[in-house]
């Protein structure tokens, strides 16, 4: 098994990351089984669904080549759809809005980065702290009863489309595609990795690793703010439990990506085809029934099956 | 004496970690709540908040042990809701009950070995766990219900002598993670193994001739086996199995493990700390109910506890 999976061709083969086999495959099998799905307008509109998964997954991979981990991003989500839709701010305009989510969603970044980068404090711990004080803080504003409505502009911009590609989905291309250019061009991208590879010898070589966690971490509340936005143009009505599961989803995405804590082969693109995974197993299991629960185990073993074979490659991860 | 209590007031002297400051929490709150509402010392109170805080209390041993080792399992509250479903099952007590912790020990086994043997990193693992484990429990119940065996409830539910058995539950989980980690050559192997892994030294342990894998193994065994009885315990209180009773259990036993001064980063933690982070989490929510705070606010201040307190540990390493 060892001299096996030591063969050249399959390690080569095993250096791709694992979310372009896993959304091959299940475009084969939807090719397979019923080819007249494979068309754009349908195929738009369940990618549509996860472009805030998407775009939430471009913080959470910047965070994760730094050794770090952000869960906070639910709650960023719960408060700003909170806020957009309950009516608190009855004269704000769209801009106000997304001014409002950016400050948020900064200065929740800039909490975490600073509590972990600069405290050292256990990064599971203390996003999970601030994403438990935010869902508790929505839940006291709005006595757990659901918001009001999405404002109606928000739904109408979600809903252009170009052809058969819709707005949502472009934005996050152009948004992955940003991210892309940071990480090759910039030198902060240099410093994310340097960083995340080895802290100390980053240090050592001049790289400011605190400052470049820190900001790893402003970057990725900024962008969960983003997420935000679009997530609440993706439903009609606020709810009060929206988007608390999407950490963990990105985490997941992220890994199928071929990013794992501290090394990124992935880069932008392999998260980004992650997240079409979990587009494409939601499509895959509509089509052929498989309800709820078939669908957790799928996507349990997907991650598993993903991290094991990425783990051998790359040693202890 | 008192160089030992001193001792759990900071983080960097002691393998215990911080434990007295929550300790000092929970007196100020024992108090604060017997002299400020009338309900709280009522013999009634008592008895149904130690009912409440054993399910937490059992799991958060569990997580300690896998904490220890600077590790995480995120697959508690899916073992915990697998274990009432299987114990819902139509069949005789004597084949559920043990088929409870058997698939328990497997549970553990496979995320020990995906960690240690294929070097899949915890949280990875025991999250695709979560999801796995949780798939299997919505097709053996997609809703709550079933039955109970009558034994398992009247274990959780009956007095002994006058006091409420969820008690012994307690002593027991206690007792048996008291023995595990401080009475016994593994117990001193965990903390061993964990205080390399803080330190950067992961081969330290090891060069001592401590046998790390299986060691780190044993400690998911232990911790999925831990959610199990705490899982047999919610189903004696709910009379029923429920898929969703475990949901996000995870994050409260990390949350009890982290109150109680554990360091996540391995090798500085306390089963005295862990009890009394377990009992802090359960006092503020029974305080503030009896006080009339919102229930919603409470989830807040819940986070700023756990906020304040990892924010006094301040470690050598960034990370995880």
């Amino acid at each position: 098994m060892a001299n096996f999976l030591s063969h050249p061709l399959l390690r080569r083969l095993a250096a791709v990351p694992p979310a372009y086999y896993v959304f091959g495959l299940l475009l084969l099998i939807l090719w397979l089984a019923r080819p007249n799905m494979l068309n754009p307008n349908v195929l738009g509109i369940f990618i549509r669904q996860v472009v805030p998964l998407g775009i939430l997954v471009l913080g959470q991979l910047l965070v994760m080549r730094v050794k770090s981990i952000d869960l906070s991003g639910g709650g960023i989500i719960l408060l700003i759809n909170y806020l957009i839709t309950s009516r608190t701010f009855p004269e704000a305009s769209g801009q106000d809005f997304i001014m409002m989510a950016l400050v948020i969603g900064g200065s929740v970044g800039l909490l975490n980065g600073y509590m972990i980068a600069k405290r050292r404090v256990s990064a599971v711990i203390v996003t999970l702290a601030i994403s438990i004080i935010l869902v508790g803080f929505v839940q006291f504003l709005s006595s757990g009863k659901p918001p009001g409505d999405v404002p109606k502009y928000m739904n109408n911009i979600f809903n252009i489309s170009f052809g058969a590609i819709p707005l949502p989905v472009l934005f996050w291309v152009a948004c992955a595609g940003l991210m892309w250019v940071v990480m090759q061009q910039s030198v902060y991208g240099r410093f994310v990795e340097a960083a995340g590879e080895n802290a100390e010898a980053a240090a050592f070589s001049g790289v400011p690793v605190e400052r470049t966690v820190l900001m790893a971490h402003v970057l990725a509340g900024l962008i969960a703010a983003v997420a935000a936005i679009v997530q609440t143009g993706s439903i009609a009505v606020g709810s009060v439990r929206v988007g608390l599961d999407l950490p963990i989803l990105a985490v997941a995405a992220t890994i199928l990506g071929g990013v794992v804590f501290g090394r990124g082969e992935g880069g932008v693109w392999g998260p980004f085809f992650g997240v079409l995974s979990f587009a494409m197993l939601f499509v895959v299991m509509t089509v052929f029934g498989i309800g709820d629960p078939g669908k957790l185990i799928a996507q349990g073993l997907i991650i598993l099956l993903a991290a094991i074979l990425y783990g051998r490659r790359s040693g202890r991860i | 004496m008192i160089a030992w209590l001193r001792s759990g007031f900071s983080s960097r002297r002691s393998r215990h970690g911080l434990w007295a400051v929550p300790l000092v929490i929970v007196l100020v709150l024992v108090v604060v709540l017997t002299f400020g509402t009338d309900q709280f010392a009522s013999r009634e109170n008592l008895f149904n908040l130690v009912a409440k805080a054993m399910p937490l209390l059992i799991a958060a041993i569990g997580q300690l042990f896998v904490v220890l080792v600077g590790g995480l399992d995120l697959s508690v509250g899916s073992v915990i809701s697998f274990s009432t479903a299987v114990l819902s099952l139509d069949g005789p007590v004597i084949l559920l009950l043990p088929a409870v912790f058997v698939l328990a020990v497997a549970v553990g086994l496979i995320n020990g070995l995906v960690i240690t043997r294929l070097n899949v990193h915890p949280i990875i693992a025991t999250l695709a766990m979560q999801y796995i484990l949780l798939g299997i429990t919505r097709i053996l119940r997609p809703v709550s219900g079933g039955e109970v065996p009558a034994i398992v409830i009247n274990a959780v539910q009956g007095n002994f002598l006058g006091v409420p058995l969820p008690l012994f539950w307690g002593l027991f989980a206690v007792g048996l993670a008291a023995k595990i980690l401080y009475g016994s050559r593994y117990g001193l192997h965990l903390f061993a193994i964990g205080g390399g892994v803080a330190a950067g030294m992961e081969d330290a342990a090891r060069n001592y001739g401590i046998r790390v894998e299986r060691n780190i193994v044993l400690a998911y065994v232990a911790c999925s086996l831990f959610a199990a009885l705490a899982g047999v315990f919610l189903a004696g209180r709910i009379v029923s199995g429920d898929p969703n009773v475990g949901l996000l259990f995870e994050l409260d036993a990390i949350t009890a493990v982290a109150i109680g001064g554990t360091q996540l980063s391995g090798g500085v933690g306390s089963l005295h700390g862990t009890v009394l982070g377990a009992f802090i989490l359960v006092l503020l929510a029974n305080g503030m109910n009896l006080a009339n705070v919102s229930p919603f606010i409470q989830t807040a201040i819940k986070g700023g506890l756990l906020l304040a307190i990892v924010g006094l540990q301040s470690r050598k390493k960034m990370g995880l």
